[in-house]
């Protein structure tokens, strides 16, 4: 198998990565995996990020001595192309890929990097206990208690909309080590084993059907106190270090998907449907107008991206930005989705088989349209996000 | 040439700074008055500082820097609603003739609107505001060696100023032809059209038997004309979008600080969530149409053929989220931002017509369509 590098021609990077995304995406994967139970669609993605791993585009984004190392133009081409391509999108290690690995990365010791991040490259899965259920939109108010007892800290309390816990090797845990200290001070990261005793996992079933989500139940988890990140009661800090580039990048892979293969999926089911008026859908101004639309905003969005990512590179800060492209993804992908449902009527009503790692843009509308309502909540409600724009980017109060 | 990001953001803080000091809001509201409703001496001086052929190739005397620099100039004329015929002449009469195909034309022409001798216009919408080539309802006929134009053309800016007039034509045979006159030639009668918008001067253009010798015309009839009137019209989208993301900024600056600065219930009502998310979208418009007016006006700096496409992106965001932000900034400032003497109406007057000058974002959506359309079933056939 072909290995990528970084440090190359971009150009080369292109046509290297479309050349593999074309002889190593299974062609029927979609189709293997529409209905797929829990099981299957995990070993799927183990074994879509291993391919993925073996040659080196796994974790671009990482630094170099951890197997990374692609400068942030190669990590555009490569987003890019996994899109093009029609990839998996792997759910199953984002949190570790994504979240943890940097966040370890910015804030934990030499060790601590040594002991965890080669395994996530070997295929450790990780999930993030951040929410409970009286802490939401307000994080901070969490309350599991971590309570220092000799060399370890004893964890008890409950995490709620954590995904892939029920298979994951490792929880990144916001836990509070100081009742008596503001809200946003007494908080500590620890990365707790998910395997330790006193663990339970019950999985939730969401809204458009799958269950990947979990609550998760700590009850005197023993955790060692070398597994903390960064110092005790520093963890909202630490929590926050997730980059905006690493953002930024992903959020280009997903829009690459719709503005690459969601319009394209619309107009392919426009050109199926006949209206009830008996009007083929592709020839009626409001489904044309629509796809033009979503089409025109999904351009755009990549507009603000390239923007963005061009201030990263100089330097200087986009923390709104990055508040800006979250509400406008879930804004963009969620109104196509409606559009279709709209004009397929009662026939988009029918139940189909789920299809996962798919992207926001499985073909099946109706679910994908519940399955977007999941960007506009999780990793922060748009209305947080405009809390967010307004605060931070605008200067008004609080 | 294009400039450096640090010569950009230079070329913007001068340009501010000019339209802060000559043309603030009082200044607009007194300039849009009387006759010619814009300020002779700031135009002048716009064109002393070669905004004006910013884009214009060296050759023809201009600085050569592109449509991307062009853009940074349209984004602050925007942002302080600087009554001017630029969109007029630096824009729309100068793209017009760059675009052209007669070299001898063109330099004549630009030669003296860069040296600011003269101010052009194009009539190249019909009387009832469309761009279909097909439904112009200025007709134009050879006679020997020459054209005759008759019939009008409507929503022409600045037309009463213009020494020269770009014409798109139609024939009866549905030829297009797009001509260069004399805006005093016999026959042209100018009559104002005036807008909602104060800052802005419309113009229909009506043309009795006008004779024009054929070495005006900027291309040759039908395809290419087509064409070129194309072209226009997308620089004058871009344009018109990059206006009024200026003047949507504006608001959104001008919008943040009255929430902060207005106390009601005790606390500046920007405390409160339902102003301060209606600021934050004005914020989200402004980010997402600052970043599709420059990339549009890159595209411009490229290939023609990619103009179209990026214009129709452009108007189908751009102006309808410049309109709703101007509009949520009017609601922000209550009761005061429904009177006259507030500058909210002004803004939200101006970018409403930015949205719908070049055509309206749903006709620009159906010819997207068409585009997007095609590509995806061009590639299901190479597929198949």
């Amino acid at each position: 198998m072909v290995v990528h590098e970084p440090g190359g021609n971009l150009d080369e990077l292109r046509r290297s990565v479309r050349e593999w995304c074309a002889t190593h995406i299974p062609k029927d994967w979609q189709d293997q995996q529409r209905g797929a139970t829990n099981d299957e669609l995990v070993a799927f993605l183990r074994w879509w990020g291993a391919e993925l791993r073996a040659t080196g585009l796994l974790v671009p984004h990482w630094p170099k001595e951890w197997g990374g190392g692609f400068s942030i133009p190669e990590q555009v081409v490569i987003a890019e192309e996994l899109a093009r391509g029609g990839a998996p999108r792997n759910g199953l290690y984002h949190v570790g890929v994504f979240n943890a690995a940097p966040t370890l990365v910015h804030s934990a010791t030499p060790e601590q990097q040594q002991r965890f991040l080669p395994g996530i490259l070997n295929g450790e899965v990780w999930c993030q206990g951040f929410s409970e259920p009286n802490a939401g939109s307000d994080l901070a108010s969490l309350q599991t208690r971590a309570v220092l007892d000799g060399d370890n800290y004893v964890v008890t309390g409950q995490k709620v909309w954590t995904s892939w816990a029920q298979v994951a090797d490792w929880c990144m845990l916001l836990v509070r080590t100081d009742p008596e200290a503001s809200k946003h001070k007494g908080i500590t990261l620890l990365v707790v084993d998910m395997h330790s005793p006193g663990i339970e996992v019950r999985p939730i079933k969401q809204a458009y059907g799958a269950s990947d989500f979990n609550e998760v139940f700590f009850d005197e988890v023993v955790v060692p106190v070398d597994q903390r990140i960064g110092r005790e009661n520093d963890g909202w800090a630490v929590a926050q270090g997730t980059l905006a580039a690493e953002r930024a990048i992903f959020i280009l892979e997903m829009t690459e998907r719709l503005r690459l293969n969601g319009i394209e999926a619309a107009v392919r089911e426009a050109a199926g449907w006949r209206l009830e008026s008996g009007e083929p859908a592709l020839e009626d101004a409001g489904v044309r107008e629509a796809i033009a639309e979503s089409y025109a905003e999904a351009e755009v969005l990549r507009h603000i991206l390239n923007a963005m990512i061009e201030n990263v590179i100089r330097g200087v800060d986009v923390g709104g930005t990055s508040a800006i492209i979250k509400i406008f993804y879930a804004e963009v992908i969620q109104k196509l989705m409606r559009a279709v449902t709209g004009w397929q009527g009662v026939r988009g009503q029918l139940d189909e088989p789920l299809l996962e790692c798919a992207g926001w843009e499985t073909g099946f509308w109706m679910n994908d349209y519940i399955h977007s309502f999941g960007h506009a909540i999780g990793g922060g409600t748009s209305e947080i996000m405009r809390n967010v724009i307004g605060e931070r980017m605008l200067g008004l109060p609080r | 040439m294009s400039l450096t990001v640090e010569e950009r953001d230079e070329l913007r803080s001068t340009a501010r700074s000019l339209c802060d000091r000559k043309s603030p809001s009082e200044r607009v509201r007194a300039v849009v008055a009387d006759p010619p409703g814009f300020d002779r001496a700031l135009w002048d001086e716009m064109v002393g500082l070669g905004w004006s052929s910013i884009h214009v190739p060296a050759a023809h005397g201009g600085s050569d820097a592109g449509y991307a620099a062009l853009a940074v100039v349209l984004h602050e004329l925007g942002r302080a609603m600087v009554p001017s015929p630029f969109l007029a002449s630096a824009v729309l009469a100068t793209s017009a003739l760059m675009c052209s195909d007669n070299n001898a034309l063109a330099s004549e022409l630009l030669g003296a609107l860069v040296a600011g001798g003269s101010i052009g216009s194009v009539a190249f919408a019909s009387t009832d505001g469309t761009y279909e080539v097909s439904r112009l309802t200025t007709g134009w006929e050879r006679v020997d060696a020459t054209v005759r134009l008759n019939g009008s053309s409507g929503f022409v800016l600045d037309a009463d100023v213009a020494d020269v007039l770009i014409v798109g034509a139609c024939s009866d045979d549905g030829t297009p032809a797009v001509v260069a006159i004399d805006s005093a030639s016999a026959g042209v009668r100018i009559e104002p059209a005036a807008s909602v918008d104060e800052t802005r001067r419309l113009f229909s253009v009506a043309f009795t038997d006008v004779v024009v010798a054929e070495e005006r015309m900027l291309c040759e009839p039908g395809a290419r004309a087509e064409e070129l009137l194309d072209q226009i019209l997308a620089v004058g989208v871009i344009a018109a979008a990059c206006d009024a993301t200026g003047a949507t900024e504006r608001m959104l600056d001008r919008t943040a600080d009255y929430a902060k600065d207005r106390m009601q219930f005790g606390k500046p009502i920007g405390s409160f969530q339902a102003v301060k998310h209606h600021c934050a979208n004005i914020a989200i418009a402004v980010e997402a149409s600052r970043a599709a007016v420059n990339a549009a006006a890159v595209a411009l700096d490229g290939e023609p053929n990619a103009w179209a496409r990026n214009a129709s992106v452009t108007s189908s965001y751009v102006g309808p989220a410049c309109t709703e932000a101007c509009g949520f900034g009017l609601r922000v400032h209550g009761g005061i931002g429904f009177t006259w003497e507030h500058d909210s109406h002004l803004y939200l007057k101006r970018v409403m017509l930015d949205e719908v000058m070049f055509g309206t974002p749903s006709w620009h959506r159906r010819r997207l369509a068409r585009t997007v359309i095609e590509s995806v079933q061009e590639e299901e056939l190479q597929r198949s």
